[in-house]
Formats: structure tokens, sequence, C-alpha cells
């Protein structure tokens, strides 16, 4: 019977201790990552909940409106500040206020306190006071009335929106012109040829439709602006803000919480299908999304037959010897290179290479304006096509060398040829590993920023890569993509406190779908090595 | 002995000699095989009775170090002659692993495998052939109602039945079998050498086998193999029972091996 | 089986073996592909500088004495000024005349006396009365819209200023400059160390009337020698002057009433003569070149009693005699120096030699072109001659890239990387010094704190940890290696950076605590297993008991930080940081990168290090078992050194991904690019520099070119980590056993 000094000892010499300090690693491991998870989901699921918004009256100042944001301690450290959102940037100058809890008398929480989200300058909290101009004849001064006012100048929107799609096409139209036009200028071609004058027929009978167009819009939006509503803030100062400019009105006080649940899924789906407002910091990641999702496509376009080809040729084709460990080793280290250096690579030869090249032969007469020889849509995605491929390597490899010889064997016994064992056999067989290699690759593309940054990311695209216009899918296009917008609005926007939310609501969308996916992808590659590691063949 | 020759030959090895890179595995073997018989081919293990066996379907081509000396005839015809059309050669002979392999297909497309890569479409002669190897594996009764099923979820024993029902319904010369029992429990193994006794009505069998029982149940004809030698080659009631070879003799009798 | 089928079956079969081979060769070689075209943009940095002679044109010496003389961008046309006041415009391919511009002197009959070129094709001419006019040729190419686009050249001269006869008579030289704000400086020299100053103001009054206001006064200085040279700042706001004894002299001019001369230094202690004197692109250094055939540069730098006195800081290269004139290039840091048989090229800032041409012609003048890469010289003989100069990145070399180097306006030399800045003569800064160390200090930092982690946390789980609960564990880390690290970069700059700068004294005091409360809960262990339900934890649920300690530990420190900063520091630590120990706390510093990169590089690690401490086979663990070890014991001795390889491996990939890593660095530091190890300040690594400045840097300029090198670098960085790591990993797994 050991007494307790030695028994320690012991403890200590054989050891105990340092599997604790392991666990203690794993532990700290495990939590940061929960942590991370945790603040992003915190942050970001909140974003979109209407909160009340409070009337603080000061003790010696006039009452404002505000979101109470967080508590802290002050910067004396006498007591507690709280911050408070107080909207109204175009009146005040600032979105957010530090107050102090001394200066405090009371807050209440009144009825007819209404929030606007606005098409510029942000929220504005205060009370409706008046309301002039065409649609709000027939509205009662207060939220119904500014609802049923909102919908029929919505109506007006969704008209005038029809006019910009032509406006749009016309000066689509009026572009192509003015580019065949340069391309003839560009080759010399006599100015009196029946060609030409048919070209400057169109681009006058253009001019003149653009035009019409243009006053129709002009005149119908004036009518429609004239529709306004004063509101007054806390202090009693007033502001006139048109109709048109007020993209959501609602009274987060009055609103009950079944009110507010239907609220939040509404800007959820807004979030989805909705255009940026506001340089990126508010509105919808619509084009995010959907430029994220071109990439990804376009992608895995060249990184899947790459991927696969080269790992059935080091797996089936390639002799041993030193020749394959080379090209292992090459593999290994594509794999490793960082991703800032296939950018400089995409933009050296992709983007100024060939890009340039395809300039000089097909669109001299552009110049010095680059089409291809600039960041596009498909330098990008060759770019992370190259980035990933080692990825979709690796998953297939292991796949194809998770087979056994015997079924090879058993399908050239029976007098196949290669090619016929690899499509009928193998190839079947590892679809899932093929499939784990290429949704790995997916959520890198969807996640790496740095290399896209340079070759075609932007922080607004004028057009999405797709549209009605032939050829419809333009690569040369530059596009958004949501681990750049991230990026972008939590660093490059002139008001990061009011871009916080969005980039919360951001992170979290990007960070769900990349969890996703790389669960999907582990998971299938899990499963995949349980079948062949216990299969009965 | 090795100078037995049996009547109706359909292959024929003369001197065969087999390396792998600069070692050489079989040491001028000459062997003729009987047709519509059943022969096995005995010997310690490593002594390169598997080896033999994949020269006969130029299996050891996969192996990017191998090389052959000598010549293998199938029906008269060198198969390592430089026109020699592998692909044909496999079809005419056939192939039965160890450890049973089939496809992760149904049980239907393993044994049409064979058929479709060589751009068979007839589905009608499909379904008469899976109906004909299916009977000759003595399969057919058990797995009918389920031919669409997969394959894998066979028991071990419906495997190699499979397997080799897979191997007769592209109608070969020669079926090579290598040690086909040996990951079978033994009712599935009695079923099987049961099953080999019928198939040499119709084709010619080479088994290896590392079971002198099985060997002496199954086999017509027996070859002894050592260290990449034939020892002795004869008929299999003669080999056994009055082995002319002491290094024979000390084998059958368990004293190595 | 039909035979055409069957050569159908061959024929894709030999198809898809060659698409095959070679789009899996293809896909390989882009590796070295990829390294090739980096290196090919980059290699021109180092390209040899080339002068090609173009053209030479005899002028007829015996009629006709030159003064002066220019030419144009394109070395087309040519301008001479002869010594009766014609100016002649002629074709430099053929010498053939253009036209003449007739003398236009201030007064009638005048001749010129003495003529100064300078600046962009301006001459200052001293008159035979002692007025002084300065003009400019201008060279104004246009596209002949009627003959076919083709380019033509027309020229003219300006008049630009006249200055009247100085007080003092016709001096000796005279050398003056005009600026843009309408003020004219002229400076003359008489006999016997006496110089004089003329300053003309040109302004409009409220009435839009010109005024113009004149001052004239002495220059006075003391010197034992005699003086040999001067030279105006481009605004005429300096005046430099050299002696026969090797003496510096230096005048602030910007005041009218009251010049004041400023220092007086004795440059050579051997008194050589300073035979040469220009002014650098920029104005702030100084070109000197002497008797010795000696070219130098200096500009005042602080001495120990804080005074800024000039001070030698380049030494560019040596003529076999006495250097007779300096011209700067107009559109970078390098000097032009005409010795007794050769001009020679020097770039300044990297003290490199780039040409030297023109042996043995026997020049005797030179003239740059306004975009200063064309050179025209007179012969004695009365040739003129033209060279094309081919000067690729003059302000690179081996030296500007990895050395320190004296910038001007600096101290002393300097490790420094800044690209641009608002003016034009600006001087670039491309040292990769402090951009390597920064990549090498995130790095380290980063290591520092993902490599324990990393490989504890994969000993824990492949040996200690319950199977099933391993289960969950190796997926939930490899899905943590998915995470962005753009989100993991905002995170970091956006919350942990705020949140660490607010509870700095928590911090630190976690660093304490936390091992402190792991001591604690191992003793108080000790009792408590003694309890069995408790002891079932030790079967592999260790960690989970932990997190909760953790937590609370880290709680514990949070809430006490404030109350230890009062008591120690004073209420702030990052105060008493920067007093006491000097040491400037940056918001965005290597803790915060320390926290997020180790974030990124411990799922790499630890996936590498637990495969190949879980695949060391069952039954050597059970052998050391079996012989009485503990499992810690069994781990530390036998299956550790059995999955070093995959350990190392493990650790050199995650080395090699925190190199390269761009976007945490770039939202997560200040991307201050200095060489500091302190963990309390940022960096600029390489990765995030690049991403930085791609963007606008003007494409096959240097700075685009050094982002390349910059690139090269940092592919063989983790090139020559990730070999390592598979030599490594191979070797050992041939020492230890096949795993």
């Amino acid at each position: 019977m050991k007494n307790r000094n030695e028994a320690l000892d012991s403890y200590w010499r054989i050891g105990e201790p340092m599997v604790w300090i392991s666990a203690t690693a794993l532990a700290l491991t495990l939590l940061s990552a929960a942590t991370l998870l945790i603040v992003i989901m915190v942050n970001g699921l909140g974003v979109f909940w209407p909160s009340d918004i409070e009337k603080v009256h000061l003790k010696d100042r006039p009452p404002v409106f505000g979101q109470l944001i967080r508590t802290e301690e002050n910067a004396e450290k006498t007591g507690l500040r709280r911050q408070y959102k107080i909207a109204n940037r175009d009146l005040y100058g600032l979105d957010f206020r530090w107050i102090d809890e001394s200066q405090i008398d009371e807050t209440q929480r009144p009825a007819d306190l209404i929030v606007l989200e606005r098409v510029e300058h942000g929220d504005f909290y205060g009370r409706l006071k008046t309301m002039t101009g065409p649609h709000t004849e027939t509205s009662a001064v207060d939220l119904a009335g500014l609802n049923s006012a909102l919908e029929k100048t919505t109506v007006e929107l969704d008209q005038l929106s029809e006019l910009e799609d032509k406006l749009s096409d016309a000066s689509y139209r009026l572009e192509q012109l003015r580019l065949k036009q340069l391309k003839l200028d560009y080759d010399n071609a006599p100015v009196d040829t029946a060609a030409q004058s048919q070209l400057q027929r169109d681009k006058a009978e253009l001019d003149r439709e653009f035009g019409a167009l243009i006053t129709l819009q002009t005149r119908r939006l004036a009518e429609v602006r004239k529709a306004k509503a004063i509101f007054v803030d806390a202090a009693g100062q007033e502001k006139e803000i048109s109709l048109v400019d007020i993209f959501q009105a609602y009274a987060p006080n009055t609103m009950s919480t079944g009110d507010k649940v239907v609220f939040y899924l509404h800007k959820l789906a807004e979030l989805f299908i909705g255009e940026p407002r506001e340089s990126n910091t508010e509105g919808g990641l619509f084009p995010a999304i959907f430029g994220t999702v071109m990439l990804i496509f376009v992608m895995s376009l060249f990184s899947f037959p790459l991927g696969v080809i080269a790992a059935i040729y080091l797996r089936e084709y390639a002799k041993e010897g030193v020749v394959v460990r080379i090209v292992r080793i090459a593999v290994n280290n594509l794999a490793g290179i960082p991703s800032i250096v296939y950018g400089i690579f995409g933009l050296g030869f992709f983007v100024y290479g060939i890009g340039h090249g395809i300039d000089m032969l097909f669109f001299p007469e552009r110049t010095p304006t680059p089409t291809f020889g600039t960041g596009g849509l498909l330098w990008a995605s060759l770019t992370l096509a190259l980035l990933t491929v080692p990825v979709v390597i690796v998953s297939t490899e292991e796949a194809l060398g998770a087979i056994p010889r015997e079924m090879r064997e058993g399908s050239y016994a029976l007098g196949a040829t290669k090619f016929q064992t690899l499509y009928r056999v193998l190839l079947p067989m590892t679809s899932p590993g093929i499939m784990t290699g290429l949704i790995l690759a997916m959520a890198r593309a969807a996640g790496e920023v740095a290399p896209l940054m340079i070759t075609g990311v932007v922080k607004l695209a004028p057009a999405l890569p797709i549209d009605g216009n032939f050829p419809f899918l333009h690569l040369d296009r530059k596009f958004m993509h949501l681990g750049f917008h991230i990026y972008d609005i939590g660093f490059q926007s002139p008001n990061v406190e009011a871009a916080k939310p969005m980039v919360f609501v951001t992170t979290l969308l990007l960070v769900l779908i990349v969890l996703l996916m790389s669960s999907v992808a582990i998971g299938l590659r899990n499963r995949m090595k349980k079948r062949y590691t216990f299969g009965t063949f | 002995m090795t100078d037995y020759k049996p009547a109706n030959p359909v292959l024929e090895v003369q001197d065969l000699r087999f390396y792998y890179g600069d070692s050489r595995a079989i040491h001028g073997v000459d062997i003729t095989f009987p047709e519509k018989q059943v022969t096995a081919l005995i010997g310690p293990s490593g002594c390169g009775k598997s080896t033999l066996l994949r020269c006969f379907n130029r299996m050891n081509d996969l192996i990017d170090i191998s090389r052959v000396e000598g010549k293998v005839l199938l029906d008269g015809q060198n198969i390592y002659d430089k026109s020699t059309d592998i692909i044909e050669l496999r079809r005419q002979v056939g192939m039965v692993f160890q450890k049973s392999n089939p496809f992760p297909k149904s049980i239907y497309e393993n044994v049409i495998y064979g058929l479709r890569i060589a751009g068979e479409k007839d589905k009608a002669l499909f379904d008469e052939r899976v109906e004909t190897s299916l009977r000759g594996a003595a399969l057919w009764d058990e797995v009918k109602d389920r031919l669409h099923d997969s394959a894998l979820g066979l028991s071990g024993g419906q495997m190699q039945r499979l397997c080799i029902a897979r191997a007769i319904a592209v109608n070969p010369k020669v079926i090579l079998m290598d040690e086909p029992c040996s990951a079978l429990d033994p009712k599935s193994t009695a079923r099987v050498e049961e099953l080999i006794g019928e198939l040499r009505k119709n084709f010619t069998i080479i088994i290896v086998t590392h079971n002198m029982q099985q060997a002496a149940r199954v086999s017509d004809n027996t070859a002894f193999l050592f260290e990449g030698n034939l020892i002795e080659y004869g008929p299999t009631d003669q080999l056994f029972v009055k082995p002319q070879n002491k290094q024979t003799e000390d084998y059958i009798t368990g004293r190595f091996g | 089986m039909n035979a055409a089928f069957l050569k159908k079956v061959k024929r894709n079969d030999q198809l898809a073996r060659w698409v095959i081979t070679v789009g899996g060769m293809a896909i390989i070689f882009s590796v070295i592909f990829i390294l090739v075209l980096i290196a090919k943009v980059s290699l021109p940095l180092f390209l040899a500088p080339k002068a090609q002679l173009q053209q030479v044109v005899q002028l007829d010496r015996a009629n006709e004495q030159i003064v002066t003389f220019g030419h144009d961008e394109y070395m087309e046309t040519a301008y001479r000024l002869l010594d009766d006041g014609t100016t002649v415009f002629f074709n430099l391919e053929d010498g053939s005349e253009i036209d003449r511009f007739e003398p236009d002197p201030p007064a009638e009959g005048l001749t010129p006396l003495t003529v100064e070129s300078f600046g962009r094709l301006r001459q200052a001419i001293g008159w035979s009365d002692g007025q002084l006019t300065v003009s400019q040729v201008r060279f104004k190419p246009f596209f002949d819209i009627n003959n076919n686009n083709q380019r033509r050249i027309d020229h003219e001269i300006i008049p630009l200023a006249l200055f009247p006869t100085p007080a003092d008579g016709i001096p000796l030289i005279s050398q003056a400059r005009i600026d843009e704000e309408g003020r004219q400086t002229r400076v003359n020299r008489y006999p016997g160390n006496h110089l004089t100053l003329q300053v003309r103001e040109v302004s409009e009054n409220f009435l839009g009337d010109e005024e113009i206001t004149e001052t004239e006064t002495t220059l006075s200085f003391n010197s034992s020698g005699t003086l040999t040279t001067l030279i105006l700042s481009a605004a005429g706001q300096h005046l430099y002057a050299g002696t026969d004894r090797g003496e510096l002299l230096r005048w602030y001019l910007s005041d009218t009433e009251e010049p004041k001369l400023i220092e007086t230094v004795q440059a050579f202690a051997d008194q050589r003569s300073i035979t040469a004197l220009n002014l650098v692109l920029g104005d702030v250094s100084l070109a000197v070149g002497d008797e010795t055939g000696q070219v130098s540069t200096w500009f005042p730098v602080r001495d120990e009693m804080g005074d800024k006195k000039l001070k030698r800081i380049h030494t560019l290269s040596q003529h076999n005699g006495a250097v007779q004139k300096i011209l700067p290039s107009p559109q970078d840091k390098s000097v032009i120096s005409l010795g007794p048989n050769k001009l020679i090229l020097d770039l300044m800032t990297s003290e490199r030699f780039l040409l030297a041409f023109g042996e043995e012609e026997g020049l005797i003048d030179f003239r740059l072109s306004t975009r200063g890469d064309s050179i025209l010289a007179l012969t004695k003989e009365g040739r003129l001659l033209s060279w094309k100069l081919d000067i690729p990145h003059p302000e690179i070399s081996l030296g500007t890239l990895f050395g320190k180097v004296w910038y001007e306006g600096y101290d002393e030399p300097v490790y420094a990387w800044q690209s641009s800045s608002a003016s034009d003569d600006y001087e670039p800064k491309l040292s990769l010094a402090p951009l390597i160390f920064g990549t090498l200090k995130g790095t380290f930092y980063a290591m520092l704190f993902a490599v324990p982690l990393a490989i504890f946390g994969a000993i824990y789980t492949s040996q200690f940890a319950r199977p099933r609960l391993r289960e969950w564990i190796k997926p939930a880390v490899e899905v943590m290696a998915a995470i962005p690290t753009v989100i993991i970069g905002f995170l970091a700059a956006l919350w942990l950076a705020p949140l660490i700068e607010r509870s700095l004294g928590g911090v630190f005091l976690s660093l304490i605590l936390l091992p402190a409360a792991l001591m604690l809960s191992i003793l108080a262990w000790q009792g408590a297993r003694k309890i069995e339900p408790l002891k079932r934890l030790e079967r592999g649920f260790e960690f989970l008991a932990i997190a909760p300690i953790i937590i609370l530990t880290i709680a514990i420190a949070a809430a006490c930080g404030p109350g230890l900063e009062n008591l120690f520091f004073a209420g702030d630590l990052k105060q008493w940081l920067f007093t006491e120990m000097g040491t400037r706390y940056d918001p965005r510093n290597c803790i915060i990168i320390a926290f997020a990169m180790g974030f990124a590089v411990i799922p790499i690690t630890f996936t590498i290090a637990e495969d190949s401490l879980s695949n060391v086979p069952n039954s050597l663990k059970a052998a050391s078992l079996a012989l009485g070890a503990s499992r810690w014991q069994t781990v530390w001795r036998v299956i550790l050194p059995s999955a070093s390889p995959g350990i190392f491996a493990g650790t050199m990939i995650g080395f090699g991904r925190a190199v390269g890593e761009t976007m945490i660095v770039l939202m997560a530091t200040g991307n201050t690019a200095i060489m500091d190890l302190s963990i309390f300040n940022g960096m600029r690594p390489l990765s995030a520099n690049i991403a930085v400045e791609i963007p606008e840097a003007p494409v096959d300029g240097s700075l685009y070119r050094t982002l390349f090198l910059s690139a090269v670098i940092l592919f063989v960085m983790t090139f020559v980590v990730n070999t390592i790591a598979e030599i490594v990993r191979q070797r050992l797994r041939a020492k230890y056993g096949k795993f």
C-alpha cells in the first residue's frame, strides 16, 4: 500500500499528467472552433430581428430614438455606457452614439415610432407627420396608410423597372453598334459603304428610341417622386422623404413575436434574392451568391476533368519509378503553393498573357480598353481550377487506390481493354471519391479570396455574368463573390460599424455553405473508407 | 517424371521460362494439357504454380518487369507470338481467382460483362446466356428471382460460383482456376468441387490448389511443381498412389509444404 | 464477336491511353510551368543595361562654333546654338538642316557669352552686355491626318525670362532658374570668390496687372580655396558650390532679403578639387565629381548634435581622370558623368554601375533627352554622336532588394518597403527584407501557438480518447480546416482584436492562470479519481472534463483582468508597456496573428499527425503495454518515434501553409512593413504585400516585376519545405518501418 506521496510521485512519473495536458490541447482547439462558430451565429442570426426602438430621454439634451446595441464600462470607468444606433445618418452625420447611463432619465417604447429602410443613407427612425403627393390622398396618416401608399408607389416602380429593362436593352444595343463602328474604323473601312450608312441609320434610330425612353423615364420618375412623407425625429427635427426612397416601413414596438418572426423570414428571403444597397452594406446578396455559384460551376468544368485524368494517369498508366515519384512530389507541391502565388500567376499568364493575346487577335479595335485582357469570370475560374486540381487528384487517386487489384484483374481476365476496365468498372466505383474531391474543391472556391481579388472579382459588378444577350454567358465580365464581399464590406467600407451586421450575415451564410459542403464530402469519404476496408471483397 | 503426354492436347507448354526482372521464377517447364479434362497444379507455397497459371492467359503481362521465354501453344498457336491478340486470348482462356471478385453491379450484369465488352447488344442473347451460365455454375435456382440485385449481396460461395458463371458465359476453351476454394467454407468448397466435375464436360480446366486432397478428388491429371521446376506430371491416380519422384512423395505425404 | 468492334475497342483504348498520358503529364508539369512563368516575369529585373549607338553626324567645325545643343524624344530632330546666337534645327539622321532661327538678343548686336543648359531643354544665355535670357526649346509631335497619320515634329523656341545686367557688371559665369510660381533666380560669379544673387518675383496684383520685384544681394562665404563649380536647384531655392580645396558650400535662397549660407563642409580630407556638380532628380541629393575621377552623392543627414550636415552617402564610379560634367536623369535617380575618355551611367540609390560608353571618342560635352532614354554627345572633332539607352529597372539590384540602403532623407541605411508616394521624383524603396522578415515573423508566432496544440491534440485523439469520440473529433477538426481564411481574418480583426485590446490584462492573466488551473486540476484529480464513477473519465473523456475548467479559468481571468491592471499597471497595461518597456502596443498585432493563423494551421497539422499516429500498428502498442509501460510512456517511447515521419511532415506542411497565408494577415495586421520582433506590433509578409500592391502596379514596371520576384521566393520557400517534408518522411519511414 503506497503512501500518498509515493502514489503522487509515480503518477507524475508514469506521465499521466501529460495525458491531461494533451487533453487540454485538444479541448482548447475544439473550444476555439466552437467559439468562432458561436460568435458568428450570435452576431449573424440576430441581425434581421426587428428589435424595439427606444425613445431615450436625456437629462439636459433633447431625446433621441435609438436601438440599444450593447452596454459596457465607460472610458473613465465610473459606470456604464450604452451604444445606441440612432440611424438618420443624413440628419446627424453618424449612425451610432455612446450615451452614459448617468445621462439617461428614462426610456420609453412609443408605439407610433416607425423604422424606415431606405434606398440611401441607411435607416430612419421617426414619427410620421404628413404625406403629400400622388397615391397618398386616400391614406391615413399612420403606418397602415403609409404602407398602402408605399404599395401603390411600388406598383409604379415596377412599371418603371420594366422601362429600365428596355433602356438597358437599348443601351446594350447601342454599345454593340459602337463596337461595330470601332471595328470598321480599325479596319480602315471606307466611310461611304452601305454597311457604314446602315450603321449610321441604326445608330440614329436607336438614339431616338433611347432618348424617348429616357424622357419617359425621367418624367414618370419625377411624377412618382412627388409622393412624399414628412417624418419627425425625437427632437422634433423634420425630414421630408420621397416614398420611392423608402424600401420598407415598420413599427417594431407594435409587432408581436409572430410578426417579428414573419419579418425575419421576409428579410432572410430578401437576403437571397435582393440586390445590394448602400455600397454593399445593406440589401441582398443575390449578385454575390450568383457570382460565387457561377465561379464554382465554371471552375469545376475545368478542374474536374483535369484532376480525374491526372489521377488516372498516376494510378493506372504511369510506370513505377523515378518519374512517378517526381510526379507525386510535384502534385504534393501543387497543393502547398500559396494561393496568392496562383493569383499572381493567373494575373501574369491568363490575364495579361492569354487575355491580352485574345484582345490583340479578336478585339484589336477596342484597345486600349481591355476585353479579356483584364480580370473576369473565365480567368478567375481557371486560376481557381489550377489551385483546386490537386484536391481532385488526391481524392480520385485515393479512391482508385482503394479498389483491390482483383477487381482489375477480373476485368482483364475476361478480355477487356484498360480503357474498358476504366469506364465500366473502375470509374463507377470511384465516383464517390471523385465527388468528395469535387465538393472539397467547390468549398475551396467559395472561400478563397486572395487569388480572386486580382483576377476578376469586384466590389460591385455592373451586370451578372449571365443575361439575355448573346452569347448569354459572358466570361469576360467581372463578378461578385461572397468571400470577397466579407473582405470588402468589413475593410473597405467608409462606415465599419454600420457595415458590421451585413458582414456577419454574409459570414454566417458562407460558413454554413462551406461547412455543409465539407461535411458532406468528409462524410462521403469516411463512408467509402469503411466500405472498402471492411468490404467482402 | 515429366514426359507424360496426354491425348488431345489443347494447351501445350514448351520450355517455358519466366523472369521477374533479373531473377528467374520458372525454369523451363514442358507440359501438355488435354482437352476437357481437369488438370491440377500442386506444390508448396512459392513454387510458382500461380505464376505458371497466369502465363496461360498472359495475366503476367500486367507486371512491368516480367518476361517470358519459351512457347505456350493454344490449339497450335503460340500465345506469346507478337501477332497474338491478347483480348481474344483472354476470351478463350478464362480465369477464376482465389478471392472472388464480382463487380459491384447486378448479378445479371456481372454474367454478361464479357459479352458487353465484346460489343454484344442483343438482349435476347443476354437473357439466354445468363440462364445457361448460371445453370452451368449451379447458381440459377438460387438467384433466378433476383437477377438484378447487387452481386455483393451474395454469400462467399455464391459469389465464387457467380465468377465461374461469368467466366463460362463467354464460352472459353480453357478455364484457369487459381485456388478457387481457399477462401470458402467446407460446404461451399464441396459445391464448387462438384461444379468442377460438371464443367469438365464442356471445358478444359486447369486448377491450382494447395489442397492435395482436393487435387486428388477433382482432377484427372496432376502436375507437381517445386521451386519453379516441374518435378512430376501424370494421371492423378498414378501420381498420388505411386509417385515416381522422391520429392513428389515427400510432398504428398506431408513431409514439407 | 466481330472484328470491327474489336478494332474500335482497341482504337479507343489507344486513344484513351494517349489522352490520359498527355493530360496527366500536362497537369503535373503545370507546377514547373507556374514557376517558370513567374520567374520569367521577374527576370528582366536583372537584365543588363544596353547603350546602342544610333547616328553620327559630322558638323562643320571650321565655320561653326557650337555653344549648346539638344535633341527630341524620338531622336529625329536636334538643334545647335552657335556662338553668334543662331539656332539651327537639323535632322539627326543625316545632319541635313531643317531650319534656322535668327539670334534673338535682348539688345542689338549682342552675342552669347556663356550658356548653361538645364532642365527640359532650357538654356540660360548670358549675353555680352551682362543681360541673361532664359528660353526653352519645345518639340511638339503631332499626327498628320493628311499624310496617313504619320508622326511629325514641330519645334519652337519659347522665351521665358530676361534678367538685367547685374550691378557688379558682366559676370564670369551665370546660372538661372525659373519656378512655377513666377520666381526667377540668377546667380552670378565674379573673379575672386565673389558671388551675387539676383531674384525677380513676377506676380499678379489684385487688378490683374503684372508686378515685378527685383532684388540683388551678395552671397558671402569663407573659403581657403577658389570656387570651381556651382549648381542651383530646379526651383532656385538652393545653391551648392564646390571649391578647388575639396569644400562644399550650401545656401538657402528662399528668403530673398537674406539668403543664408547653411554650411561649409570639408568634403574631402585630401582637399581634392571639385570639378563637377549637379543635383539628382528630386533636388535632395547632390552629385559631386572630383579631380581624381570619383563620382559620389551627398545629402544632409542629422549628426549627433541634431543638425543636418552634408554627408557622403553613395560612392559611385571612378573615372581615370577629373570628372568633367555630371547630368542627372530626368526619370529616376541615375547620374551620368563624363570623364576624360568616356561616359558612365550609375544609379545612385543602389550604387549600381549601369553603363559605360563612348570610350576613346574624345567626348567633350553631352545632353540627355527629356525622357532620359537617349544621349547626344559632342566630340572634340566636331562630331555629334547619339545613343539609345535601354535600362530596364535600374533601381533594382540584389543590394537594394536584400540589403540595407541609404535612401534620401534618411539618417542611415535601412531596410524599407514603400512602393509609391504622391510625387513623381520619388525614390522607390523596394527592399524585400522587411517582407521576408514579416513572413517569417508571422509564421513563427503562428507555429508557436499551433504546433503544440495540434500535436498534443493529435496524440490525445489517437491514443487516449474513446474511439467513439474519435469518430466525431476527427471530422470536426477536418471541417475546421475548411473554414475560409477570410472569415477567420474578419473575426480576428473585427472581433478578437478589439476584445484583446480592451482586456489585455485578462489575456496575460489567462496565460498564467491556465497552466496553474491545469496543475491544480491534476492535483485535485489525485483525490477525485478515487471516486469510482469519476475514474471512468480516465478512459477517454478527459478532454470533456477539462473543457469547463478552461472556460471557467478564462472567465475568471477576463473578470479579474481590469482589477489586475489597476493594481499593478496603473490602470492601463498598454501605457505601462510603452513607458516601461518601450514597446508600442499595436491594436492589430502578432497576438492576434498567432491565434488566427494558428487556428488555420492547426487542423492541417492535426490531421496528418493524427493519421500517422493512428497508423502505428496496434501490435506495437499492445507489446509495450504488456511489458508494463504506462499509456503515456508507450506513447512517448514507442508510438511517437514510429509516427515521427508523419508528425514532422504535418508540421512542415502547416509551416508551408502559414508562409503562404494571405487573407488573415491582410485583415488582421496593420500591414506595416517593419522589422520588429515584438509580439505587440504587426508586420507585412510577402503574401499580403502581393495582394495589396499588385492591383495598382503598372504592368511590367519595377514594382510589378519585384512583386513577381517575391512570388518566386514564396514558391521556392513552400516548395523547399514541402520537399523536405516528403524526403524526411521517406527517410524516417525506411528507418522506423513502413507506416
